[in-house]
């Protein structure tokens, strides 16, 4: 096989080639050897990889309008590949970041600091439909909000920049260490030669990282329990994978109940006490006498035992409003606030259309941005402006006006693109890469992450559910 | 899942007969064969009544539509493709509770049936499919033995099993009385195709004689111990395994679950010899194994918080 058909554009950052079509040093060895590989072997290793994901069942829940649909996310068999030095960056940059969520969350449930100070408007932080306000007053085990993190980085020509930071119940990391699983098994003497960093470790981690935020009179060792929607939840194979790799017990909410401020499993012989429970329903769900009241998917009484310090929820409910469009975009001030420290890690420029002259602006350039709802997420309620037709424009303009508070925009980014193999040949698909930050006294993070693509040619949405795929990301050793 | 599984298991074993005789043996027998199986399995067949047609066209077309229904007919929740979603369904919920190996034996055999169709099956050789599915679950079988951590989970899975294939086979076994009775006809055959779903020919015959007595077959399937499919070993193996699991919450109701394995097995190794009502003998086990399944749901899984 070779790259002669490979569409190099200059004028975006291609991951595996240098703007003279020479491939990058770190990714030499990744092009020569896919340079060696006969097309039909590396048509067998696509078949193999998609194989292997259907026979293990590692798939995702569409809901249709009719039923549920199991699928399996499209995986391409050409890994990613991000020097030692570029991960250095990133993950000192994600330390940085969720250092600072984490202070910020500390402080708007309590002192308010950086609202007093002026530094982020009240507003913004206070009609934030994911701010708590049953939580104010709460402290956090040892000051952690987030002990999860899933940020969204991209890199354009300017370097990598964080596209959104997922606090809630990010999702993805089942598929990072699938789809490692699933490329090593098929590509063995690529990946032995290349010096990969490993990321099946990505369960100890995350045990030590629980174990750590554990209430102070928890049993030795912690009681740990995954908490899931069920099995109707499209991340449900996610939820299995990782309490199977803690080894917690897997439970849904009527599993679950409070006793005197403490949390009980219910099990085969009788209750037995939990002390972390590591969350996968969203806030409003997971206690309805807090929340909505007909959740069936939550515990009676579980806010009130963590509120209590009887039991650690990870992450904690209200992290949502750190991660809101709007609050993003003072990321970066909050950097500076906090930890008197320029952020390692650059924001997408963002224009708030709750700010009169963002509107305008944003109104204006329609065709030129991507405009977002900042209580959406997965690629759904966007316009990308580019790719927009006039009376799509429109309609979107007649949104934005009617409630502009609900609406960011962002340029257009040339999203780096990376060497896919599509209908036999190689052909650019542009990427992010999602890796995930653990902070429990101290802060983890493997070295790899949940690369997503947009397959769709010239398309910039790598949501799974709107047609993107996924890839393995390889960060090679020093 | 166990019990999902020991259902597509008892189902696949009887079409596998069932259309292995629609080759050479007399309409009279295929005719009885269907009847009974729909009587087992306790479900109205899709025109109604099975009538007996003298015509070999007839008869391999009504057979047709009877095998789709069993086998893919999705709103047949004991269908063999409905089996297998459900077995696969509940695999997929308790996944951290089951190995890897026991996950993707299951998945591969899901998604093999998902893609067929009667008419694929049709067209060649029935049978074959049908053994091929029967094969898979003892591969399942065999890769659970071999890969799953003998923990409580092991022990319900054991259990779930061997009360399905109890009460399947008190099923099977009192409609065949009850057909026989009903036609005032003993049909050799119709026994020894018992025998063959059941893998006990061989046994029989050195027990017995190659030559096919009703009353024999019955107590062989029922009352031997040695015989791996039959009622004595199944009830064995549900009161073994009862004792083996944890107390539970509620004490009591464990106990009266062990009580209610006992008095089944009672009613097999005591009972039988003197009972002349074979017919309500099995009708009482067949209940019995239903009411200790919601009886050991209760104790374990479906209890009252006050209890705990």
């Amino acid at each position: 096989m070779d790259f002669k058909s490979y569409e190099l554009d200059t004028s975006i950052y291609d991951e595996m080639f240098l703007p003279d079509g020479t491939p990058r040093e770190h990714a030499q060895t990744l092009h020569d050897t896919l340079c060696q590989i006969p097309t039909e072997e590396i048509e067998h290793t696509q078949e193999q990889v998609s194989r292997s994901f259907l026979n293990e069942g590692i798939s995702f829940i569409v809901y249709g309008d009719d039923e549920a649909d199991e699928r399996i996310i499209p995986i391409d068999s050409v890994p990613r590949i991000v020097s030692a030095e570029d991960w250095k960056h990133i993950e000192t940059g994600l330390t940085q970041r969720l250092t600072t969520l984490n202070l910020l969350l500390e402080d708007i449930y309590n002192d308010a600091r950086i609202i007093k100070d002026g530094v982020v408007p009240e507003d913004v932080i206070k009609e934030c439909p994911q701010y708590r306000t049953q939580m104010q007053g709460f402290s956090a085990p040892q000051g952690k909000w987030v002990g999860i993190c899933g940020t969204d980085i991209v890199r354009t020509n300017d370097g990598f920049r964080v596209l959104e930071d997922n606090l809630r119940v990010p999702s993805g990391v089942s598929y990072m260490i699938a789809n490692r699983k699933a490329i090593k098994a098929s590509m063995r003497r690529l990946y032995r030669s290349s010096r990969v960093e490993e990321v099946e470790h990505y369960g100890n981690l995350l045990l030590n990282t629980l174990q750590e935020l554990a209430p102070t009179h928890a049993q030795s060792p912690p009681s740990i329990a995954l908490l899931t929607p069920g099995t109707y939840n499209s991340a449900f194979y996610e939820h299995m994978f990782l309490a199977r790799e803690i080894g917690a017990e897997l439970v849904e909410g009527r599993d679950l109940i409070v006793k005197d401020d403490f949390v009980y499993v219910r099990t085969t012989t009788g209750l037995e006490r939990i002390d972390v429970i590591y969350r996968r329903v969203d806030d409003e769900f997971i206690d309805p006498t807090v929340f909505l009241p007909d959740s069936m998917l939550g515990v009676p009484g579980l806010i009130n035992a963590f509120r209590e310090g009887n039991v650690t929820l990870v992450n904690a409910p209200g992290t949502g409003v750190a991660d809101d469009k709007s609050v993003y975009a003072y990321v970066p001030d909050m950097t500076r606030y906090y930890l008197n420290e320029e952020p390692i890690l650059s924001n997408v420029e963002t224009y708030l259309c709750r700010r009169p002259e963002d509107l305008e602006y944003t109104l204006d350039n329609l065709d030129k941005l991507v405009v977002k709802r900042v209580g959406e997420s997965g690629g759904y309620g966007m316009l990308v402006g580019p790719h927009s037709t006039p009376e799509e424009r429109e309609d979107y303009a007649k949104e934005i006006r009617s409630d502009p508070a609900d609406f960011i925009s962002q340029p257009t980014l040339a999203l780096s693109r990376a060497p896919c193999f599509i209908d036999g040949q190689f052909e650019p698909r542009h990427v992010d890469l999602r890796p995930f930050v653990l902070q429990g006294k101290s802060t983890r993070i493997v070295p790899g992450a949940f690369c997503r693509v947009a397959l769709r040619r010239g398309s910039l949405v790598v949501n799974s559910s709107q047609g993107g795929g996924g890839k393995d990301l390889w960060v090679l050793k020093e | 899942m166990s019990r999902y599984l020991e259902r597509v298991h008892h189902l696949s074993r009887v079409l596998q007969l069932q259309t292995e005789a629609l080759v050479d043996r007399p309409i009279r027998e295929i005719h009885f064969g269907w009847i009974r199986i729909y009587r087992s399995v306790n479900r109205i067949p899709p025109a109604g009544d099975i009538e007996l047609i003298h015509d070999d066209d007839f008869t391999l077309a009504d057979s047709y539509t009877l095998a789709d229904d069993l086998t893919f007919e999705s709103s047949n929740p004991d269908s063999l493709l409905s089996c297998f979603a459900m077995a696969r369904e509940n695999a997929r919920q308790m996944r951290q509770c089951i190995s890897a190996e026991m996950w993707t034996t299951l998945n591969l055999s899901h998604l093999r049936m998902r893609n067929l169709r009667i008419e694929d099956i049709w067209a060649s050789s029935p049978e074959t499919f049908y053994a091929q599915t029967s094969t898979e679950i003892n591969t399942f079988i065999g890769v659970s033995g071999i890969s799953m951590y003998r923990d409580q989970g092991w022990r319900f899975m054991q259990l779930g099993r061997f009360i399905e294939r109890a009460q399947l086979l008190a099923s099977l076994l009192l409609n065949q009385l009850q057909i026989s009775q009903t036609i005032g006809d003993d049909n050799e055959a119709d026994w020894t195709s018992l025998l063959r779903i059941y893998h006990a020919f061989d046994a029989y015959d050195s027990r017995y004689s190659v030559e096919v007595h009703p009353d024999q077959v019955l107590n062989l399937l029922a009352t031997d111990p040695l015989l791996p499919n039959s009622l004595s070993n199944a009830l064995g193996n549900v009161e073994d395994e009862l004792a083996l699991l944890p107390q539970g919450p509620d004490s009591q109701a464990r106990d009266s679950a062990q009580h209610l394995a006992k008095s089944l097995n009672s009613l097999i190794n005591d009972e039988w010899a003197d009972t002349e009502d074979k017919y309500a003998l099995l009708l009482s086990i067949n209940q019995q194994c239903r009411e200790l399944h919601y009886l050991v749901s209760n104790t374990y899984f479906e209890y009252s918080l006050d209890q705990s």
